[in-house]
């Protein structure tokens, strides 16, 4: 990349970077650990969860200040300026993803008083997984600034959604089965939810770095099934 | 001739540097040697620490050491050690071993990592020397250990998980090194992959956890009958030889259900590293193909084969797993052709991944089990299964690479499986960072696809 004559202005930009890469390392910390607090009914996890994410709001707040600050002092152009409002605008889909762990874990406090339902807390957790690999990927897209992975997330989200489908009938058999469970198993299914929409900032991302490295919006149309 | 200068104070001081130094590079090479794993990481560390200073501290880096090197040889002995120059032993250190400098606190785009080796490089895909840390590491445990011993002086350590498809555990060791000579903080961060430890912990309580469950059913039928035999069947000899049938059938379905489970623990053990190996996947499913020879013959499904000449279809791979992989898919597709069709196999090579799971009939439900990273600009051989059985209703798709995972109604014949062949094949393919599809349209079959990296021609 070009140097700036302004050798601050850069320093302002390498900085906004980083801070929505650590903010990204927070929201991929608090994801994984949501998903943990489920499977292993782990209550102080939980709520160390939601205490956290007030760090999440904070850091986003100052990514917004210092984005909207460095447009009005320095006028950026081009490249620097869609740096700039991708920062912005990927700081905004990381809170949205904290605030989803941040149910999830306040419904682990609820499940983790009802009886331990193994089988379904399996599938959430192959759910989670997929879902925190894909913000690791997007996350590392963006660091290295690399199109290509960008887009490879983007074209998986399908099989989180086909997770969370087949989590949804899965539930429902449950639900059927024995009315008892299901207060539990309505809880699995907004955490189940919610990491579907995790996935879904993570595309939201990947399509944010593509615009911010290639000036172009993604424009084929990704296969997608109806969602519920 | 002249006798050598008697050393002046600077050079003594630089030589007694030089030697803390070579106590920690030799301690290194001790450990390197013997590789004693459980000492090894905070001897390493503290040796690391001695040789570093050293090494950071005196500018310019290797002009100094030369020089001092030059004033040891003048007064050489044939009987002085040679060690090797620091930097280069750093370097090719197995384990990631990088060197933080930082501006002032809380500056996160003044964190750099001043020096990496060639593990490191590799591990966290660091372009050079100087990039920020940020982008190699976001995880906020380790940044906040790393924070403090910039500039807190302290000393840590930190267990933490790197996500992804192929999982990895890694525990880092941060200690400070003080300031450098231009003013900034420096910290050595080094890592250790844990992986295999905690994979072998993992491994053992869901071995544990599925063989004590689905081994119970076949024996609950087997003590039942021998209940049986031992009571009112003692006698009847045409009940006892069906009784010993059933049982034998049980048995073997345990000792099936026993193999599959362990070599699934071995795939799992080595997921994280990517196989090496030259395969010739025409050739795999020419083998495969001889060696279910019988199967095919007593269920009377003819094979469809669409092979390209030895040569063509080269992947990455391990041979003996790309094997088992044809084979599950080869052995599924015939139990459930048995009487309704022809199975068919394909090799294609030198596709992307997106054209490799591409739909075939454009009613039929597909779905990617397992995508690699690159699905876009890699190249793949790609290997497709497609028999004409009853075909797999779309909802069934998501969960068919699940262990022990049964489709509803459905039934795969007399000598069932053990529910465990898919998700065999999924961590091998995992493991070569291939990709796994499928696409089925209920009623007319369905159609596996199983695509490996290509191996690059020489």
């Amino acid at each position: 990349m070009t140097e700036h004559t302004v050798k601050a202005y850069g320093d302002e930009l390498n900085h906004l970077t980083a801070e929505v890469a650590r903010m990204g390392g927070l929201v991929e910390a608090q994801v994984a650990d949501s998903i943990e607090c489920i499977t292993r009914r782990d209550v102080p996890l939980a709520q160390g969860i939601i205490v956290r994410d007030d760090k999440l709001d904070v850091l986003q707040a100052e990514i917004e200040r210092k984005s909207i600050k460095l447009i009005a002092l320095r006028q950026p152009v081009a490249q620097d300026l869609r740096r700039t409002v991708a920062a912005m605008k990927i700081s905004l889909n990381l809170e949205r993803c904290g605030d989803l762990a941040k149910n999830i874990a306040k419904r682990a406090l609820v499940i983790s008083e009802a009886e331990a339902l193994t089988a379904l807390t399996r599938s959430i957790e192959r759910m989670g997984n997929l879902v925190t690999a894909r913000l690791k990927d997007v996350l590392d897209a963006y660091t290295s600034s690399n199109v290509n992975r960008a887009v490879g997330v983007w074209w998986r989200d399908e099989e989180v959604d086909e997770h969370y489908n087949s989590l949804f009938r899965e539930l429902l058999t449950y639900m059927m089965g024995d009315p008892r469970m299901i207060t539990s198993c309505a809880h699995m299914l907004f955490v189940a939810k919610n990491l579907e929409r995790i996935g879904d900032h993570a595309t939201n991302i990947a399509e944010i770095i593509h615009f911010e490295i290639t000036g172009e919006d993604m424009i084929s149309e990704r296969p997608k099934n109806t969602a519920l | 001739m002249a006798m050598p200068a008697p050393p002046s104070p600077l050079q003594r001081l630089s030589l007694r540097l030089l030697g803390l130094g070579c106590v920690g590079v030799l301690a290194l090479l001790i450990l390197a040697l013997t590789g004693q794993a459980a000492l090894g990481p905070v001897l390493v560390m503290s040796a690391l620490v001695g040789g570093l200073t050293v090494w950071l501290a005196l500018p310019p880096r290797s002009g100094a050491i030369g020089q001092v090197s030059e004033a040891n040889s003048a007064s050489a002995r044939p009987s002085q050690p040679i060690s090797p120059p620091f930097e280069t032993i750093l370097r090719s250190l197995p384990e990631p071993v990088m060197v933080i400098a930082a501006q002032e606190i809380d500056d996160l785009a003044g964190q750099r990592i001043h020096f990496a080796n060639a593990a490191a490089k590799d591990f966290f895909k660091i372009q050079d020397d100087g990039a920020l840390l940020i982008t190699a590491i976001r995880n906020p445990d380790v940044l906040e250990v790393v924070d403090e011993a910039l500039f807190g002086n302290l000393a840590g350590e930190v267990a933490y998980e790197l996500g992804g498809a192929q999982d990895r555990y890694l525990r880092a060791f941060v200690r400070p090194l003080g300031a450098a000579l231009d003013g900034r903080r420096l910290a050595l961060l080094m890592m250790r992959d844990e992986t295999n430890a905690r994979r072998n912990e993992r491994m053992r309580a869901d071995f544990l956890a599925n063989a004590s469950h689905e081994l119970r059913t076949p024996l609950a039928s087997l003590s039942g009958f021998i209940d049986t035999l031992r009571g009112h069947a003692r006698d009847d000899a045409a009940a006892r030889d069906r009784f010993l049938q059933i049982m034998a059938t049980q048995a073997e379905r345990m000792s099936r259900l026993i193999d599959d489970l362990l070599s699934l623990s071995r795939i799992e053990l080595n997921e994280h590293i990517a196989p090496e190996g030259s395969v010739d996947l025409s050739q795999v499913v020419a083998d495969v193909v001889d060696s279910i020879g019988p199967l095919l013959a007593e269920s009377q499904v003819q094979l469809v084969l669409d092979v390209p000449r030895p040569g063509l279809a080269m992947a990455v791979g391990d041979r003996d797993q790309m094997v088992q992989v044809a084979q599950n898919l080869i052995d599924n597709a015939v139990k459930y052709s048995r009487g309704r069709g022809p199975v068919r196999v394909e090799c294609l090579t030198n596709l992307t991944g997106e054209a490799a799971i591409a739909l075939r009939e454009p009613r039929a439900a597909r779905l990617a089990l397992l995508t690699p990273d690159d699905v876009n600009d890699g190249r793949y051989v790609c290997l497709r299964v497609t028999d004409s059985g009853p075909g797999i209703a779309r909802q069934y798709l998501p969960r068919l690479a699940e262990r022990f995972y049964r489709v509803e109604g459905q039934k795969s014949g007399e000598r069932s499986g053990t529910g465990l062949g898919l998700a065999i094949v999924k961590h091998i393919i995992n493991r070569h960072r291939g990709g796994f599809g499928v696409e089925s349209l209920a009623g007319s079959g369905a159609s596996f696809v199983a695509y490996f990296p290509v191996q690059p021609e020489a």
